[in-house]
């Protein structure tokens, strides 16, 4: 958008043929407005869109997270079941259950349905903790003390790392869904992610962090 | 304002702070060498600059020992470690922070160091005695709230600079009026300095106050209730803390605000008046309530009395 460019330079009397300098001058100015809006959204496209790079690495950050923590839980588990077989072998249909759920988590293909399958499984394990309840030598025994303790922490961190991976997928889903980003989404591929294991949108949200209000907490 | 908003803003006054530190020494130089002469410039500046860049990059350690804050593994603390994993995890931090514990009766806690790598958050044994799993989770998520939002390095700088400007103000004036004692009069250079210190140390632990705002610490606590999910759990804990009136055997003016509460306690005198005016941290009560409306509850003691 510069606009000095030599306008007076008296070629129009010399050459008649050539369309007078103003002429010229104008198209000159025309393509730099052009060049420069070109510019200016070229921009603001790699603008955008290293921001969706940079929310879509965080949620696959998110989810390694959360997927770390699945795995050592499906590790656990069969030593849990062989802690408890040891005293109480004929519990069997809490094995089965317990074992299904571990299969499930193991073949489940992306966050949604690993949510379930992990839902299913730390309702299996509370079930077998519950039927622990009847034998003292067992719930006494060193080795399932430290299981009991390790699969606790797992969901401990599991609970953890989903509520940041929502956040972020909630971030992001909202950023490639509004309207400015939607048009860069669309053209460089980015999808929506999947939740893990949320009963509604609305939780992904909350708490909202206000960081302009003197300590006015956002609803 | 966003996260990044307030990480850069963390930014800029890390660097604005790291600027008045040596301008406040280069001016303390220029008046040492117009009364006395030779190169105190130059000596003078070039103290503060190595003290700066060190403090820019060991400043955890400082902190670390002037507080007592020693490292501690998973097998001594496992509930502390775990809980500054679970918060790590929660906050999205690429690494979990160190762990520290200070032996220390009186329940407190705080982050320091520079990037969210070398950062560390250190935790009183009087708070592991105190408090619960849910409440000590919800305290070290305000602290990991700290080192996410970015402010621990420039709390961590603060700390230390200040710390020192104290320090000098405290050796200077010893010096001059009692050090001198042998020589008739003292030594004017360090009676200059002396002064001038004495003049300084108050207005850069005012510094603090205007560097660093209440409003972090209400940003802490929000960042702990998005982390853990349970902004009762840190009501508790701050109702807990407030309760308690030990004060920290190694706390001072320079450090206080690194903590998650106000670590001067109940003191009486010139101190407990100055309290209000100098005030690192928003009361207590504020906070509890503050959190009571971001949760939609109320605990069962009455907030405010």
């Amino acid at each position: 958008m510069r606009g000095g460019e030599p306008a007076s330079t008296g070629g129009a009397k010399t050459n008649p043929a050539r369309p007078p300098p103003r002429i010229i001058a104008g198209i000159v100015i025309f393509i730099y407005v052009i060049a420069g809006v070109v510019v200016l959204i070229a921009i603001w496209i790699v603008l955008i869109f290293n921001h969706l790079i940079r929310l879509g690495n965080e949620a696959k950050r998110g989810w390694s997270n959360i997927d770390v923590q699945l795995k050592r839980r499906t590790d656990l588990i069969p030593n849990l079941v062989e802690a408890v077989k040891g005293y109480a072998a004929h519990e069997r249909q809490v094995f089965e259950e317990v074992t299904a759920a571990r299969t499930a988590m193991q073949q489940a293909s992306g966050p949604a349905q690993a949510g379930e399958a992990n839902k299913q499984a730390t309702a299996a394990i509370g079930r077998l903790f519950a039927v622990s309840e009847a034998y003292p030598a067992l719930r006494a025994s060193e080795n399932f003390q430290k299981l009991q303790d390790e699969l606790t922490d797992t969901e401990d961190k599991i609970a953890a790392a989903r509520r940041y991976y929502n956040q972020t997928v909630y971030q992001y889903n909202t950023r490639i869904q509004s309207f400015p980003d939607l048009i860069v989404a669309k053209l460089g591929g980015f999808h929506e992610r999947e939740f893990f294991a949320l009963d509604s949108p609305a939780e992904a949200a909350l708490p909202n962090v206000d960081f302009s209000g003197g300590g006015a907490p956002a609803k | 304002m966003t996260l990044e908003e307030q990480v850069r803003s963390n930014r800029i006054r890390s660097a604005m702070l790291l600027l008045s530190f040596g301008l406040v020494f280069v001016g303390i130089g220029a008046a040492v060498q117009a009364v006395y002469g030779g190169a105190w410039l130059i000596i003078i500046a070039t103290i503060a600059f190595v003290y700066a860049l060190i403090s820019w990059f060991a400043n955890g350690k400082m902190i670390a020992s002037w507080t007592g804050a020693r490292p501690v593994t998973k097998g001594e603390y496992p509930e502390l470690v775990r809980a500054v994993e679970n918060a790590s995890i929660g906050a999205g931090l690429a690494q979990t922070p160190q762990v520290r514990v200070v032996d220390d009766p009186s329940p407190n806690a705080f982050a320091a160091g520079g990037s969210p790598k070398s950062a560390y958050i250190a935790a009183t044994s009087g708070l592991l005695g105190m408090m619960d799993k849910r409440e000590l989770e919800a305290v070290v998520a305000h602290e990991v709230g700290h080192v996410r939002n970015r402010d621990v390095r420039l709390m961590s700088l603060t700390a230390v600079l200040v710390g020192v400007v104290a320090l000098v103000a405290d050796i200077s004036l010893r010096l001059a009026f009692f050090g001198g004692g042998r020589r008739r009069g003292g030594n004017p250079i360090l009676m200059i300095i002396g002064i001038v210190m004495l003049i300084l140390a108050p207005i850069a632990a005012f510094g603090i106050q205007m560097s660093l705002s209440r409003r972090r610490e209400y940003l802490a606590d929000e960042s702990s209730a998005e982390i853990t999910g349970d902004p009762e759990g840190l009501a508790m804990a701050l109702w807990k803390l407030k309760l308690d009136t030990t004060e920290l055997r190694h706390a001072n003016r320079a450090t206080a605000h690194l903590y998650i509460e106000t670590p001067l306690n109940n003191t009486s005198g010139v101190r407990s008046a100055l309290s209000g005016l100098f005030a690192t941290h928003p009361s207590l009560d504020s906070r509890i309530e503050s959190l009571e409306k971001m949760g939609g509850f109320q605990l069962p003691v009455p907030a405010g009395q």
